[in-house]
Formats: structure tokens, C-alpha cells, sequence
């Protein structure tokens, strides 16, 4: 049987002593940062793509990966304790976890938190070994314009969806195309925007501009707000939950799997949208829906349950079609690209080993996270005692020592200054800099399909509305757009000032 | 409440000026046709709506205001560079362990507390790391102390 076969091979790599290393330092480093409010699975993924270099691609795919859904677990302990998000997708988890925690039963919230997050996790890797090669087999048909189609959709549901006024979430795309396109134009080979640099004719380069956005930009934020280290001093106290508990979680944790893996196959869905969605559904769904918001355990487990099952559906249009749906996606596509790996439809062929190898790494991942969060969450919490002071030069060394590590050049550095700045004046302003790093990535990829789609309709835009799949695409991301900017007028009209939900 | 100071509004002015920029830098670049594009007709285009979205934001956001944008602190964010300069500067000319007890020293003056003891164990921790991550692990050519390793 083909699928046991390619299971074989994927645990085969997986459990390989090196690769357990790396998904064991993953897992751990994604809880580190997801407890530590303040750092971002991007940023984080972006300071350690210059040591990933030198790893082979499954070894460090399956790293960074751990990375992003293992930041899914540790960013509800922050959450719940602290009441702050340790991941923005953890915000949802503030409004009844910390609720829980604030009548003793921060324990069976913890518990929950992670049990739900396992079974999503677990449950949303069972799928994707079905679902993946089915993508894989169905994106083969995919032509330069269902491609372009995909990758505006994306583009504008994470404008829209991410958070705040859709026109600033377009602005962004926008800023993020157009810096997409410094460099030598590829077509009439003509220097755009290089201002004579020699060192950026190539693009300005991904690594030194995310981690200034995400990391630099971060620190200056989180050194101005004061409220940086206040650990609150709640007793976990029992671990486990309830009878009564588990019954009320049961529910919301199947469906939160459901709603999160389907929220992240979309590309422009994420993790928090997921969370979001299953928390709304959940307190629709409730027969007792006035305790939500006053330590309701399904507000807890449903949401939880969601983000990780988005997490980890969001490799499949990654590595099947090859577009990144979200912002850390979209990091680990430029460094798939940087190690000669082109996600997409052939990777099953042209690598099985890294698609199956890193898919088997999620079930030994999600296992590794159990242990390291029920168990070891004391330790996990001590850390939020660290006060930030302390971190931020640790996070500016390795940002700068792995900027300059890249190509011993200084270029790089003043590029991670700049992008720093801008970083900051955007967390000021409220602006989510996510959709302007997926419009940066995918600007190559838009280019590219809507130049060979040009060519394959003689130069006419029609050929992207005749043809099927790409007319549905295109309608779809119309409707969404659409609906959101009729809400957007709706509401300023109404005088409630649009852009208020911050990331 | 002034509607100038409201975040809508200058990240609205932040946008435009964005667009004008590329509009001012792209004047060389050739526009073409729809149909034959020159290296400069995706940039023009795009830089078009971002000025039309960027108008839009400042307009609604005098109509409707919104959040005031704080005051940002000026001396963690000039610690910050400074340390990064001094960094930079340090880490050819003398090596990486100086360079980077300059940046931690000057980068933990920008926090609101600052105690000897711990910034002098983060020091050590720190060059224990990077020696082990960056020189060891990456075999990165850098010394950590000009002219002695």
C-alpha cells in the first residue's frame, strides 16, 4: 500500500537520531518563545534560518516547523497565568483562561490547553496524510493562472482577515509588493530601486529584513511598555481536570480540530483566525453561554484545540502547492528555497523524504510537546520571571551575530537596522507587518504565473476568468474582499473607528 | 483628542509617503503598455492605489478618529542603535567578546532596570553561546579577541 509505504519512509527519517534532535529542539525552542510574550514564532524562525543553512532541509524543516506549532502550546501558559498572549493565537485563550486561573483552577485550564492542542495536533497530522498527496494530486492540473488566482486570494484574505481595517491590511500588501520588487526586473533587466547597491540587485534579502521587523522592532516596543514582567503569582494547583470537565471539553475539542484544520488550508487563514472562529462557534453553541468570558472550560479547549490543528494544516498548501497561506509559512517557503528545496506540487516526488519525514516529525513533535508541557509547566512558568531586559540583548546579539554570519557584509546589518525602525513605527501605528512579509515572498511568485499566464492568452487578462478553477478563485477572494469592506463602511459609518484589534 | 495625532492618520500619511517615494524613484523607470510592460508599470500602478487607500485611511480617520498614537521613549530606542553600532564597529577591529559586552552593557541600559551582577552572568552566558553556535557550530570566521583567538 503506497500511503503505509510513504509512512514507513517518513518515520524512517523522522526517528533518525539527528532529525529527533532537531524536532526536540524545535518543540522546545517553539514552547520557549510561545511562553515568552514579546517573541514570535516569524521572528523567531527568521533568527534561526541563517543556522539552517548548514543543516540538511528535512533536518531543518523539521526543526522550524517544531518551531511554529510547538509556539501553539506554550503560548496558552502565558495566556492563562498572565493573562497576556504568549502567540498572538493565544489571545482568545486570555478571555477564560486567565478567568480559570483566577479561581484556583489554572491546573485543569493548563491540562486542557495542552491535551486539546495534542489531540488537534495529532488529529489534524492524521489528516494531512490524506489530504496532502490528495492537494498534491489535484495542484498537478494547476496552471500559471490558478497559481496567480491562489496567490492574490491569499493575499487578500490575509489583508482582510488578519485583524484591523482591511484598507491598512492592503496598504501593507501593497508596501510588501513593492519592496518585493527592488532589484534587477528579471524580464528587461533593469535595476529598480537599487540606488546603486551592488549588495541588494539581488532584493533586498529576506533574513536581515524579518528579523528587524519582527525581531528588533519587537524589542523597542517591549522595552517602552512597562508592564513587560509582572507575574502574577497564581498556584497551578491540581493538574488534571474533572469528570465534569472533560465532559464539557470533549465537544469543543472535536470541532476545534475541524474548524482549525479547515481554517488553515486556506491560504490567508492562520492560526488565530482559527481560535477566533472556535471560540465564536462554541459559545453559540453552549447551553450555559453567560459563563463564557467568566472561566469556561470550552473557551478554553475549543480555541487551543483550533490554533494547533491550523498550525499544522497550514504545511499543506505549503508544501503541496507551494504557496505559503501566512507570515511563518511564508518564512519557512523562502527557506525551503534557500536550501534548493521548491515546495510544491512535485515535491512528492522529487523529495518524499523531506515531505514524509517532516509530516512522521509532527507525531513524534506533538508527543515531545505533551511531555515537555503537562509535566515540566512549572518550569516553563519560571521563566516568565526573566525580565525582559535581560532577553532583548540576547535577541539583538543573535539577530545581529546571524545577519552578519549570512554573508560577512555590512550591508545586511544596515538593512536589519532600517527594517528594525520600520518595524518599530509599524507596532506604533498598530500596522500587522505579516501581510507585508507574504505580499514580499509571494511578489516573485505573482510576477512570475501572471507574466506566463499573459503570454499563455496572448497577452489578454481574460484567459484568468475563462478558465475555471482560477474564475472561482478569483470570484471567491471578490466575495471576501467584498463583504469585508462592506462591514469596514458599515461600521465607520457607525463611528466606531475602525482598526482597533491590534496584533 | 487631536484626530492629526490618531494612529489611522499617520499610518495613512505613513503610506502616502511611501507611495510618492516610489513614484519619485521610479521616474526613470519606463511605464509601457498593459499589454508590453516596462519595468516600471507595476511599480507606478501599485504605488497609484497606495496612495488612493492611504488618502482613504487619512479621510476616515479625521472623520471618525480614533487611538492617539503614544509618545514613543527615546532612550531605549537610542541605546538600541547605539549598541548596534558600537557592535558592528567593535567586531572586526577587536573581536567578538568585546563587541559584545558593549552591546549587552549599552542594550541593558535601555530597560528600566539595570544590576550589575546579572548583566555581567548574561555576558558570560552570551559568549559562551555565540562561541558555540556561531564559531563552533557555523565556523564562522570571526576571532573573539583580535590577535589572541
Amino acid at each position: 500500500m503506497d500511503l503505509l509505504s510513504n509512512l514507513y519512509l517518513g518515520l524512517s527519517v523522522a526517528v533518525s537520531l539527528q532529525n529527533l534532535l532537531y524536532c526536540l529542539i524545535g518543540c522546545m525552542v517553539g514552547t520557549l518563545i510561545g511562553v515568552l510574550p514579546g517573541i514570535g514564532p516569524v521572528a523567531t524562525i527568521a533568527m534561526l534560518l541563517p543556522i539552517t543553512f548548514h543543516l540538511p532541509p528535512t533536518a531543518s524543516l523539521i526543526m522550524l516547523a517544531g518551531i511554529y506549532y510547538g509556539a501553539q502550546y506554550g503560548g496558552s501558559t502565558t495566556a492563562i497565568l498572565v493573562n497576556l498572549p504568549g502567540e498572538t493565537s493565544a489571545v482568545v485563550t486570555c478571555i477564560d483562561g486567565y478567568q480559570m486561573a483566577r479561581q484556583g483552577r489554572a491546573g485543569p485550564a493548563l491540562a486542557i490547553a495542552a491535551i486539546g492542542s495534542f489531540i488537534a495536533g495529532t488529529l489534524a497530522v492524521c489528516a494531512l496524510v490524506f489530504v496532502g498527496p490528495a492537494f498534491a494530486k489535484f495542484a498537478v492540473s494547476f496552471g500559471p493562472p490558478e497559481y496567480f488566482a491562489l496567490a492574490l486570494f491569499g493575499l487578500a484574505l490575509s489583508a482582510t482577515l488578519s485583524g484591523g481595517s482591511p484598507v491598512r491590511g492592503f496598504c501593507m500588501v501593497l508596501a510588501g509588493l513593492l519592496l518585493g520588487l527592488v532589484g534587477i526586473d528579471t524580464v528587461t533587466g533593469v535595476e529598480r530601486y537599487t540606488f546603486g547597491i551592488m549588495e541588494i540587485s539581488d532584493g533586498i534579502d529576506l533574513v536581515p529584513m524579518l528579523m528587524g521587523l519582527f525581531g528588533i522592532g519587537e524589542i523597542l516596543h517591549n522595552l517602552e511598555s512597562k508592564d513587560g514582567s509582572t507575574l502574577v503569582s497564581t498556584k497551578i494547583g491540581r493538574l488534571f481536570p474533572s469528570r465534569e470537565d472533560w465532559r464539557e471539553s470533549r465537544g469543543p475539542i472535536g470541532r476545534g480540530s475541524v474548524i482549525g484544520f479547515l481554517v488553515g488550508l486556506i491560504p490567508g487563514g492562520g492560526a488565530i483566525l482559527a481560535s477566533l472562529m472556535s471560540y465564536t462557534l462554541e459559545k453559540k453553541l453552549s447551553r450555559t453561554p453567560e459563563k463564557f468570558g467568566h472561566g469556561a472550560i470550552a473557551g478554553v479547549a475549543g480555541p487551543e484545540s483550533a490554533n494547533n490543528s491550523a498550525a499544522t494544516a497550514s504545511f499543506i498548501p505549503l508544501l503541496t502547492l507551494g504557496l505559503p497561506g501566512n507570515a511563518v509559512t511564508a518564512v519557512l517557503f523562502a527557506g525551503l528555497l534557500i536550501q534548493n528545496v521548491q515546495p510544491g506540487p512535485l515535491m512528492l516526488v522529487k523529495s518524499p523524504d523531506v515531505f514524509w519525514g517532516v509530516i512522521a516529525s509532527m507525531y513524534v513533535g506533538n508527543i515531545m510537546l505533551l511531555i515537555l508541557n503537562l509535566p515540566l509547566v512549572g518550569l516553563w512558568v519560571q521563566l516568565l520571571r526573566v525580565p525582559f531586559w535581560i532577553l532583548s540583548p540576547a535577541i539583538l546579539l543573535i539577530a545581529i551575530l546571524g545577519t552578519y554570519s549570512l554573508r560577512s557584509n555590512y550591508t545586511d546589518v544596515v538593512t536589519l537596522m532600517i527594517f528594525g525602525a520600520v518595524g518599530y513605527v509599524l507596532r506604533k501605528a498598530s500596522l500587522d507587518a505579516g501581510p507585508l512579509i507574504m505580499a514580499f515572498i509571494l511578489a516573485n511568485i505573482l510576477d512570475t504565473s501572471l507574466r506566463q499566464s499573459l503570454l499563455m492568452g496572448d497577452g489578454s487578462m481574460a484567459i484568468l476568468f475563462i478558465r475555471p478553477i482560477s474564475a472561482t478563485i478569483l470570484l471567491l477572494a471578490a466575495i471576501v474582499v467584498g463583504t469585508q469592506a462592506w462591514q469596514y463602511v458599515r461600521g465607520a459609518r457607525g463611528g466606531i473607528a475602525p482598526g482597533e484589534i491590534t496584533s | 483628542m487631536n484626530r492629526f495625532l490618531s494612529k489611522d492618520f499617520l499610518s495613512g500619511l505613513m503610506f502616502i509617503g511611501f507611495g510618492l517615494f516610489v513614484l519619485y524613484y521610479g521616474q526613470k523607470l519606463a511605464v509601457g503598455t498593459s499589454v508590453r510592460m516596462g519595468p516600471g508599470y507595476v511599480p507606478h500602478m501599485l504605488s497609484y492605489i497606495l496612495l488612493v487607500l492611504g488618502a482613504l485611511i487619512c479621510v476616515i480617520a479625521l472623520y471618525a478618529g480614533g487611538e492617539t498614537v503614544e509618545a514613543p521613549k527615546w532612550r531605549p530606542i537610542t541605546l538600541v542603535t547605539v549598541g548596534i553600532v558600537a557592535f558592528a564597529l567593535l567586531l572586526e577591529s577587536f573581536g567578538l567578546f568585546p563587541a559584545l559586552v558593549a552591546l549587552v552593557i549599552i542594550a541593558s541600559l535601555g530597560g528600566d532596570e539595570f544590576k550589575l551582577t546579572e548583566v555581567i552572568g548574561n555576558v558570560i552566558v552570551l559568549t559562551i553561546l555565540c562561541i558555540l553556535v556561531f564559531k563552533v557550530g557555523l565556523g564562522m570566521n570571526i576571532s573573539i579577541l583580535q590577535g589572541v583567538w
